[in-house]
């Protein structure tokens, strides 16, 4: 504790005092924190709210909860207002129903009289809480559970193919001499600078005449095949020494056996920087699978998280609640597979 | 089980010609070393042998049987690399057994071989470290019993020692030396370091600019060199030079000592540091300066400048009182100089 505490008062001025260093980089680190983190924070806080609370301006940072009352007479609860009475007092009524600039309203207490108010004169009484509907009922009353099979169908067959066929590539193009090697390569990694728009109509045809249309594997298929994962993977399978390779040529491996059991196993960090890129990448593509995939039972989650989105109603608490929880998984990978992508990236494990 | 031949061997790489025209025949169950220094191609030819590279032309038979074209599998030969190449994410023990799994071998078959090439190697409790665990030396045995484990016609070693300190390469050569003498198996070896090359060599092979420069047990290479360049490169400290012309089949060395010789115009002769003594007074010898001395307890090692500015080494037993800038005179016999024509071939 006392080191932490050291540590966060540490100034490069002398003798504690502030040097515009010491300011530059706590403005910077606060205001980089507060960027990164922002965003998801405010979609979290977000989630939580009711659709009426969602449209209030201006927005509150928490999320509150109406407070209800069951008032005799009433099928359903009535939301509870704080009401300011033409003599000063105030009260804590219900609201029965609104009518134009006017509330009818009645005491709890006493259910049977009724008092209109004008709603400028009564402000909700709430407390911070969380609106779990916008949680509990994806998962109840829509398909939820289909689309999050489909995701991680496709996510999981996807990054195996991906690596599976990104790192028998990257062999080839890192550990024999052919001819047309180079320019294989640099025709590999210059696809890079082709973004799937501009792609999209001829893999559409192509998708389609295949007959893959409307099928996960006609999502899973055209994605496997990454330059940046055959890039990443090339270079790091050049520093995996030749004389390994030579070794087990003299061991009488086949080079299918050097490819499987000395490549594949040395390249493993690498392999885990890729399968994390890949994990995070599938799970988050929307255009592609919004292009393949048009029955229900097949959309992913991205897709499904479309659908909360109607021409004529926007239902965000949705949207929102369900975003957070595809973010989860990304996220999850990241904490704890954040030291495969750093030391991967750096090359690693090189001696 | 084991004679490897080799008929005119060529191997280039792009334009560049590397081995230019081997021949050489190792009997079966000999120890040969190539030596040359860096760049003369032994090892891109122990690589023509293994099967890793192929010749650009020639023939190579290992007991009779062309394998030119054969793959490094199929050549039933094991290799120790100069990095060792062990695989870093197996034990030893499956480092060991991994040629032998790929051979179909029997499970018990393999483990019987892997205990005996451990217990040979002393490496037995090692077996279930990886390679990152091990010291150089302990790596050295693992590489070798790989070797051993597969039984092969002929054992090819790639300067195994040059990545240990001086003291393991000591003990490391002495067992390699055991271990052939066990194994009675052909083996190869490839090495820039003569000291190696003497001490364990049935014969060397000399190399130099793919050329094959003189092939002969070590003691005949160091008395009878073929060659100014064997003269040279055999031998520590390197042998000194003279040159000369010759007349009428003499030849005068620096101050004025005649030697005979069977040729004329200019030639060169050579005699090793340990061959020039102190001349006794009145003795004919060569006149020199002495630049440095260095004493090295048991033998002193001189530096010094004949006439006609040529550095001479000499080796001198003992601990003789000597100081720089000194003039001496240097003695030898006879039977000790070596002759070389002008195109550097020994004159007998």
């Amino acid at each position: 504790m006392s080191t932490i505490l050291t540590f966060l008062t540490r100034r490069r001025g002398h003798g504690g005092r502030w040097h515009w260093t010491d300011v530059a980089s706590w403005v910077w680190l606060i205001g980089g924190t507060v960027l990164m983190f922002g965003p998801a924070l405010w979609l979290i806080s977000s989630s939580l709210k009711d659709p009426a609370q969602l449209a209030e301006f201006p927005p509150t940072l928490l999320p509150y909860v109406q407070q209800t009352a069951a008032v005799e007479g009433h099928d359903t609860p009535l939301p509870l207002f704080t009401v300011t009475m033409e003599d000063g007092s105030t009260r804590d009524l219900a609201q029965v129903r609104r009518i134009g600039a006017n509330a009818q309203m009645v005491d709890p207490g006493d259910p049977d009289a009724q008092i209109s108010v004008r709603i400028a004169d009564r402000t909700p009484v709430r407390d911070v809480g969380i609106a779990h509907g916008n949680y509990t009922d994806p998962f109840l009353h829509f398909d939820f559970f289909v689309y999050l099979r489909n995701s991680v169908f496709v996510t999981f067959f996807a990054t195996i193919l991906t690596l599976f066929t990104n790192s028998m590539a990257a062999f080839a193009l890192s550990k024999y001499r052919f001819r047309g090697r180079d320019a294989v390569l640099l025709v590999i990694v210059g696809t890079l600078m082709v973004p799937l728009s501009v792609i999209l109509v001829p893999l559409y045809s192509v998708v389609s005449r295949v007959g893959l249309l409307d099928s996960l594997w006609g999502v899973i298929l055209p994605t496997i095949a990454t330059p940046t994962g055959v890039f990443l993977l090339r270079q790091y399978m050049l520093t995996i020494p030749d004389d390994l390779l030579e070794a087990a040529r003299m061991d009488h491996a086949s080079e299918w056996q050097i490819y499987w059991r000395i490549i594949l196993p040395l390249t493993a960090p690498a392999l885990a920087v890729l399968a994390i890129f890949s994990v995070v990448w599938r799970w988050n593509d929307f255009l592609w699978p919004l292009v393949v995939l048009s029955r229900r039972e097949l959309y992913t989650l991205q897709i499904g998280l479309n659908t909360y989105a109607g021409e004529l109603n926007v239902q965000w608490h949705y949207i929102l609640s369900m975003t957070v929880v595809t973010m989860i998984p990304v996220v999850l990978v990241f904490v704890f597979l954040q030291r495969f992508i750093t030391t991967g990236i750096a090359g690693a494990g090189v001696k | 089980m084991g004679s490897i031949t080799l008929k005119d061997i060529r191997k280039s790489f792009g334009g560049v010609h590397v081995i230019h025209g081997v021949d050489l025949t190792i009997e079966k169950g000999e120890l040969v070393v190539f030596v040359g220094p860096s760049g003369c191609g032994k090892s891109t030819l122990l690589r023509l042998i293994a099967g890793l590279d192929k010749p650009s032309s020639g023939a190579i038979e290992i007991d009779g049987r062309d394998v030119t074209r054969a793959g490094a599998a199929d050549r039933g030969l094991a290799m120790v690399f100069q990095s060792y190449a062990l695989y870093p994410h197996m034990t030893v023990r499956q480092n060991l057994s991994f040629g032998l799994e790929n051979t179909r071998m029997p499970r018990s078959e393999i483990a019987a071989r892997v205990a005996d090439a451990a217990r040979m190697l002393e490496i037995e409790e090692l077996l279930e470290r990886r390679p990152t665990q091990l010291s150089g030396g302990q790596r050295q045995r693992v590489a070798i019993g790989r070797a051993i484990v597969r039984d092969p016609t002929a054992f090819l070693l790639d300067e195994p020692l040059s990545n240990l300190d001086a003291e393991l390469r000591g003990t490391m050569r002495a067992e390699l030396s055991a271990l052939h003498d066990r194994l009675a198996t052909t083996m190869i070896y490839v090495t820039h370091d003569q000291v190696e090359a003497m001490t364990l060599a049935d014969r060397i092979v000399v190399l130099r600019k793919g050329r094959v420069e003189q092939v002969d047990t070590p003691l005949n290479l160091y008395n009878r060199p073929a060659n100014r360049f064997v003269a040279g490169f055999i031998g520590a400290p390197n042998m000194n030079f003279f040159p000369a012309v010759a007349e009428g089949g003499q030849a005068a060395l620096p101050g004025g000592v005649q030697v005979a010789v069977a040729a004329s115009g200019p030639v060169s002769f050579g005699i090793r540091p340990q061959h020039l003594r102190l001349a006794a007074p009145g003795e004919a010898g060569i006149p020199a300066r002495v630049t440095l001395v260095e004493a090295l307890g048991a033998e002193t090692v001189l530096h010094a400048r004949s006439d006609g500015d040529t550095d001479v080494l000499v080796v001198l037993e003992g601990q003789p009182e000597l100081q720089r800038g000194q003039e001496l005179a240097l003695a030898f016999d006879v039977e000790h100089l070596h002759a070389f024509d002008a195109q550097g071939q020994r004159i007998d």
